[in-house]
């Protein structure tokens, strides 16, 4: 039943598809440009801010020590050098959850099948996302580069950094992508990723500990750049030839992790892309399957849920471990260990510890049947989804303010107080964790950054308003350098306030009529 | 006819992370013939389909399709096996007659627009052909899916539980168009829980199972599915 027909190449089909849905689309060349306009603003205005906020922090940096300091330092430049060793690890770790090479649902259903040359049709995709890393990267090293406090950043090194971002990113995805085709396991890619993010800290703090300075960080060569761009384009042509060995399933998997990441990222659903970019690389099977002897009541049966949920997940740990080794990496560093930068580090790093520990709240309010399954109130499951953040986050705290009190003494002091903030990590993780989605189908705002539903504002900024309001206790503390009772005692009544803002659930609104 | 059979699996073994879904499975399939894969939900029916894909690799055993090992990147064998899994994806923009006419076109038919028009004449979207697929009803959807499995030449036709979503007249409409593809020679593999669609299509059965997988009498294998114990 099948002779010898004139197939179509890939190319033909992706355009007809392409041709047909643009005849029925409603968006003129207005809309387009508008849209244009609208990325080309928020791009223009995000890059803007970032220059103003790194040129404010280089001008606020003190020089270096003229002689070596006594004890463990990192120079400034080495660790900026170790940021963009994490950016690479980033990459690495994205490349591999989002394929690099993937087609969403309805291409991989209609377009797969079909006997046609896949070069064709996946050619646009291919280059997608080494083009968008590659952008990326290029405004991010230039930025980094431009907060490093050198004598000049002429623009001739600005233009060379961002030239071996873009190129380095680029080379970085399209290999990945060689690496799929030639049957490379996505998840292996993505540990590798995993490994050079959290190498990071650990390299900061044996650096400062073995005194490897780096005292600036050169301009990349001209010779250098075109190496990689020679790189970049045999990895490209690489990759290219070897698109037809890339196995459908593969790009099913890929296609809709990146479908799943990019609709959580249109729709600010920012929950909803951390499942898209965890669940793609997580093991499908357990070795071994917990019992939960320990249970004995439906509380304890939540927490257990928790807990499990955590150690489960390797990267979770890893980004608390992380996590906890920035505030002394920052100590450690002689032109940063001031309050004035410690207390935003503290903020974010606990910030980022405080997410890793509400994986299973945030499950539990994306399948809402998870909480109903005990008997227990709504108000008790939010109570008792705190345990967990809020232990983490005490191991946290003790690790995180040991640093602290490195830099201004008194260590019982600020561990007391790292122990008395943690439960307005726990309080805002279960507040986030909960957080009412985006509403898209009410009215929307019109904003430089394109049009956004009324309140989206306060829906993203519940979580971190808590952090921010519940640590000002902790915070005076950091930048006055000493911790006083009075200081202690605000801290006990703003944890206070904030676990019951967590625990808090808001009445449903009764409908008139 | 061929004497090489469409399907060979000889103590295949399927499975994900390393663990087995279900025992070895060994068949063969012939053109002209239908094979019917039995068994409760989650048996391992829809593995060993996509096994025969190319979209898992097995763990263990052989298996050939067309006489050679499956390779789905191979334009050629995109080219002779037409599969209608449980896919519900489409493309947004593109109506009913244009995601068939994408179809046959992609297979080089010479008269796409013939075989597009009966194809939405047999499987009742007619009336539907220029409405967008978030328009329909997934039973709509789905008999979308399966007019598309026979928008394009075909040598083997893999059917994942063909019969969901349809109502009676449409599983009975099915058949028929199963049957007459095995009497102009093609070969089928379905997985089904519909033991008239089974008795109606089905010249062989397997029962695919955790301790064993057993070549059954389709009478059997249609007894085997009535006494399913509700899950």
């Amino acid at each position: 039943m099948t002779s010898d027909l004139q197939v179509p190449s890939g190319r033909e089909v992706r355009r007809f598809t392409t041709a047909t849905a643009r005849r029925r689309g409603d968006a003129g060349i207005g809309t387009l440009l508008g849209d244009v306009y609208y990325a080309f603003v928020t791009a223009a205005i995000g890059i803007g801010v970032a220059l103003g906020v790194v040129n404010t922090m280089r001008e606020a940096l003190p020089p270096p020590p003229a002689v070596p300091v006594a004890g463990p330092d990192l120079s400034v430049p080495s660790l900026a050098a170790l940021v963009a060793l994490g950016f690479v690890g980033v990459l690495l770790s994205l490349a591999g959850r989002l394929g690099p090479v993937g087609v969403g649902g309805a291409e991989a259903t209609w377009w797969l099948s079909l006997p046609v040359d896949r070069r064709g049709l996946l050619r646009p995709v291919a280059i997608r996302l080494p083009l968008l890393a590659g952008a990326v990267s290029a405004v991010l090293l230039a930025l980094l580069d431009q907060g490093l406090p050198a004598q000049a950043h002429p623009l001739g090194r600005a233009l060379k950094v961002a030239v071996l971002g873009g190129l380095g990113a680029a080379t970085l995805v399209l290999l990945a992508g060689v690496g799929q085709s030639l049957g490379a396991v996505r998840r292996r890619i993505a540990t590798a990723g995993n490994i050079l993010i959290g190498l990071v800290p650990v390299l900061a703090l044996v650096g400062a500990l073995a005194g490897w300075r780096l005292e600036t960080v050169p301009a990349p060569a001209p010779a250098l750049l075109v190496v990689i761009a020679f790189v970049v384009v045999g990895a490209a042509v690489a990759l290219d030839r070897r698109l037809v060995r890339i196995p459908a399933r593969d790009l099913r998997d890929s296609g809709s992790v990146a479908s799943q990441a990019v609709g959580a990222v249109v729709s600010l659903d920012s929950r909803e892309l951390g499942r898209a970019l965890t669940d793609g690389a997580a093991p499908t099977r357990r070795r071994r399957a917990s019992r939960f002897g320990w249970v004995r009541s439906a509380d304890t049966a939540l927490v257990a849920a928790d807990l499990a949920v955590l150690r489960r997940s390797p990267r979770h740990m890893v980004q608390v471990v992380g996590a906890a080794c920035v505030p002394a990496v920052v100590v450690g560093v002689h032109q940063l260990a001031r309050p004035g930068v410690l207390a935003p580090v503290l903020i974010v790093a606990g910030y980022v510890a405080m997410v890793a520990t509400a994986e299973g709240a945030r499950r539990a309010e994306m399948a809402p049947v998870l909480d109903r399954l005990l008997p227990l109130s709504a108000k008790r499951v939010r109570v008792l989804r705190m345990i967990v953040p809020g232990a983490v986050m005490v191991v946290w705290s003790l690790a995180a303010f040991a640093s602290v009190a490195r830099l201004q003494g008194d260590l019982a002091g600020w561990l007391v107080l790292g122990v008395l903030s943690a439960p307005v990590w726990a309080g805002a993780a279960v507040r986030s964790a909960y957080r009412p989605s985006p509403d898209w189908s009410g009215p929307l705002v019109s904003t430089p950054a394109g049009a956004l539903p009324v309140g989206i504002g306060s829906v993203l900024a519940r979580g971190p308003d808590v952090v921010v309001l519940g640590l000002v206790p902790m915070l005076v503390a950091v930048v006055l350098g000493f911790v006083t009772t009075p200081v202690l005692l605000a801290q006990v009544a703003t944890s206070a306030i904030v676990l019951a803002v967590g625990a808090h659930i808001q009445a449903p609104r009764k409908v008139s009529g | 006819m061929s004497a090489t059979p469409v399907i060979r699996a000889a103590d295949l073994v399927l499975g994900y992370g390393g663990e087995p879904v279900c025992a070895p499975v060994s068949f063969t399939l012939r053109a002209g013939r239908a094979l019917g894969l039995v068994g409760p939900n989650g048996s391992g029916k829809s593995t060993v389909l996509r096994a025969v894909l190319g979209l898992i690799e097995p763990a263990g055993g052989s298996l050939r399709v067309l006489g050679r090992e499956v390779d789905e990147r191979e334009q050629s064998f995109r080219a002779q096996v037409s599969s209608v899994l449980d896919d519900d994806a489409y493309f947004p923009a593109l109506t009913v007659a244009e995601h068939l006419m994408l179809t046959a076109r992609g297979h080089g038919l010479t008269h796409p627009d013939d075989v597009v028009a009966g194809l939405l004449e047999d499987f009742g979207l007619t009336d539907h052909a220029s409405v967008l697929p978030v328009a329909l009803s997934s039973g709509q959807r789905r008999r979308l899916l399966l007019a598309a499995g026979f928008a394009r030449p075909r040598v083997l036709l893999v059917l994942d539980e063909p019969e969901q979503r349809l109502d009676q007249g449409m599983r009975a409409v099915l058949a028929d168009r199963l049957r007459a593809e095995t009497a102009a020679g093609g070969a089928i593999l379905l997985a089904t829980h519909d033991p008239e669609l089974l008795e109606a299509v089905a010249t062989d059965a397997v029962l695919v199972g955790d301790d064993k997988s057993v070549r059954l009498r389709v009478a059997d294998a249609a007894r085997a599915i009535r006494a399913e114990p509700a899950r």
